[in-house]
């Protein structure tokens, strides 16, 4: 965190002296701040928004900076570590609202996160995109005033991919669930549990404190509910590659699926042959031609494994600043206002951009795209099928 | 629920949690017996054995057998540097101690992030795959576990028992001036357990890491496992840790399996925090005087 931090003054310093050394290209500095898990399980996420905004921002500053109202921004970034928690990121979101003084924020992703820092942001009235399956993102005191949702959320994903078991697993009749004992546990997972129960199946569901990694004697109580398929749900990828090497080391032989997170590469990372078989929503498939350009920046700009946060805040990060150019202003009332108006706007990768929420969270600011199921074959996550959102 | 196969499943995830925690604690209960400094900076060792076992072994495909130990003992001979420049100011300073090296555990993990990001990765099993006995499922990269940390155990009493740098170590424990005047080199045996508990923290961290996964930050729960096992225990205590570590990792498979993960951690600090008001000193660890 600290590291970013002096990283992102190193550069506006390094700005501010070329910008010095160079009077006719007159810039000035646009800082964007990100709250992100830069420790702790929910790391591949946090890594990955950075990584995804990040590149969007390099790509605008590459090509010359971000032209407003007769100024050219360079554009830089301010990260804080919010450790997938709430008090984290409260405090994260209270450095950048009013010490760093930022309007734009990309993050957190996570409910424990994202609730706890809206309520910083909102009546600051910091345009803030996150990434967290609980409804109350959306559905809140502030009305969704200036916050925006850029990820699919599970009320939007669980309906179409309960369908598709019913479909395609006929001999699957109970689920079993292993979640944090946390915002993500209270708020998501009871939709997820509601779209099984929806369609018929019988849901078993239990509950561990954050910060576990041995999850063997939960999921050998799980198996002696008989479940047919383990469901693991919003867990963090440090947690879900855990479960599922656990529950192949104890012997689980049922169907292993996440409905949630994004990218299946770093839990087969963690859980090594042992995710062999795993179902896994994700948000976007790699070696599609469109992607190549950003996986290709990624690589050369980092090392690691890309996952699916870079793709989501990738296009957050362009959507917001196409809606600043729109605006022709920094103002994000006015931003806001461009952002609800991009609809059919054609986005790098995810096709046309769509809202959705009004009726659901009683604003549009629910982003609404395809997304795929994953299984892990041959050590590698291909796709199965692809499902629209509700 | 209960069953005869659920009951040994439990039974045999208890041993296999009980031999982490021991690993984990021995190292952590050696310094401060010795040398009574609270090694705050355990978990930042464990990671760095991790890492270690993550190069040597996953890497560069050095045998397990020797690439386990290699690991281990190249981060203790690395960290008598730390030993010499940091750990030295803090001998006999317990209080002093936890603070010194809880400033050098954060500066160890956030140099880690430098390093590797604190992305999680694994480090792959010696041994992949289970053995069934009856139904009861046993992961063998476990196994491989439960045999080192009693290995380690029995070796570190009979050491510390019965040889001579075993017994010289006690001497020290018990009153480093008298061990002086008697001819023992004090600073050369409080460098020989710095480094067999470092050995063996790292030991532990590379176990951890394959157990689980392995990035910069990994070390925080062995820590606070290994401070829970030590208090239950009793601190400096080695049978202490063997019993800490089975009550520890029995009560975690037993209430888990059979009454949910909240319950689990509920009644373990709940015992923790009992066992400090009623008996300080932990169950097997003797009164300071």
């Amino acid at each position: 965190m600290m590291m970013n931090a002096k990283a992102a003054m190193a550069a506006v310093c390094g700005l501010a002296a070329l910008a010095a050394a160079q009077p006719t290209v007159a810039q000035e500095d646009l800082k964007v701040g990100v709250i992100a898990a830069l420790s702790g399980g929910g790391t591949a996420w946090g890594l990955g928004l950075q990584r995804g905004v990040q590149i969007a921002l390099d790509e605008v500053n590459t090509a010359g900076g971000l032209k407003v109202a007769g100024k050219t921004y360079k554009l830089s970034m301010v990260a804080f570590d919010d450790q997938y928690n709430a008090a984290q990121a409260k405090t994260a979101a209270e450095r950048l609202v009013n010490q760093e003084k930022i309007s734009f924020l990309f993050g957190p992703v996570g409910s424990p996160g994202a609730l706890g820092s809206l309520p910083v942001t909102q009546p600051a009235k910091v345009l803030q995109f996150v990434d967290g399956y609980a409804p109350a993102i959306l559905k809140n005191e502030w009305h969704a005033g200036y916050v925006f949702r850029v990820n699919n959320s599970n009320r939007e994903f669980a309906g179409p991919i309960v369908k598709w078991i019913r479909q395609t697993m006929p001999e699957v009749k109970k689920i079993g669930m292993i979640a944090p004992n946390d915002a993500v546990g209270q708020a998501a997972v009871p939709i997820l549990v509601d779209a099984y129960k929806k369609e018929g199946f019988d849901v078993w569901v239990e509950y561990y404190e954050r910060g576990s990694k041995e999850f063997t004697p939960l999921i050998v109580r799980m198996m002696a509910q008989k479940v047919d398929l383990f469901e693991i749900n919003s867990n963090a990828p440090g947690e879900a590659g855990l479960m599922v090497k656990q529950a192949r080391q104890v012997g689980f032989r049922g169907k292993i699926l996440q409905s949630g997170g994004a990218g299946v590469d770093e839990m087969i990372e963690i859980a090594g042959p042992l995710a062999e078989g795993f179902l896994k929503y994700d948000v976007i498939e790699f070696t599609a031609p469109e992607v190549k350009p950003l996986v290709d920046a990624y690589n050369k700009k980092y090392q690691g494994i890309i996952n699916g946060m870079v793709p989501i805040y990738y296009n957050a990060a362009h959507i917001l600043l196409e809606a600043i150019r729109r605006a022709d202003s920094l103002d994000t009332t006015k931003v806001r206002d461009e952002i609800e108006k991009m609809e059919g706007w054609e986005t790098k990768m995810f096709g046309k951009l769509a809202w959705t929420g009004q009726a659901e969270y009683g604003a549009k600011h629910q982003i609404a795209q395809p997304f795929f199921i994953k299984e892990v074959k041959g050590g590698k996550g291909t796709v199965k099928t692809v499902l629209k959102p509700e | 629920m209960l069953s005869p196969i659920l009951l040994g499943q439990a039974v045999v995830n208890g041993i296999s949690l009980s031999a982490i925690y021991i690993l984990v604690a021995l190292g952590f209960t050696l310094l401060f017996g010795i040398m009574r400094v609270v090694n705050f900076a355990h978990g930042a060792f464990a990671m760095l054995g991790g890492y270690a076992l993550y190069y040597v072994y996953g890497r560069w495909g050095v045998p397990y057998l020797i690439a386990a130990p290699l690991s281990a003992l190249g981060v203790a001979l690395a960290a008598l540097v730390l030993e010499r420049l940091v750990y030295r100011w803090f001998y006999q300073k317990m209080f002093q101690s936890m603070i010194g090296l809880l400033g050098l555990e954060m500066a160890i993990v956030f140099t880690a992030v430098i390093i590797w990001d604190p992305h999680e990765r694994s480090v792959p099993a010696a041994l992949a795959g289970i053995v069934e006995v009856g139904g009861i499922i046993v992961p063998t990269d476990k196994l491989v576990i439960v045999g080192v940390a009693a290995v380690a155990l029995a070796a570190f009493y009979l050491f510390t028992k019965f040889s001579k740098y075993g017994l010289a170590m006690r001497a020290a424990a018990q009153d480093v001036e008298i061990a002086a005047a008697q001819g023992i080199d004090t600073t050369r045996i409080y460098q020989l357990a710095f480094v067999i508990a470092i050995f063996m923290a790292a030991l532990a961290g590379g176990f951890y890491a394959q157990t689980y996964a392995l990035s910069p930050l990994m070390g925080e729960r062995p820590l606070m496992m290994a401070f829970i096992v030590v208090i239950l225990g009793g601190m400096g205590s080695i049978p202490g840790v063997a019993l800490g570590g089975i009550i520890l990792g029995f009560a975690e498979s037993f209430l888990g399996t059979f009454y949910g993960g909240s319950v689990a951690v509920f009644a373990s600090f709940g015992a923790v925090i009992l066992l400090l008001i009623f008996r300080p000193w932990g169950l097997l660890g003797t009164p300071e005087t």
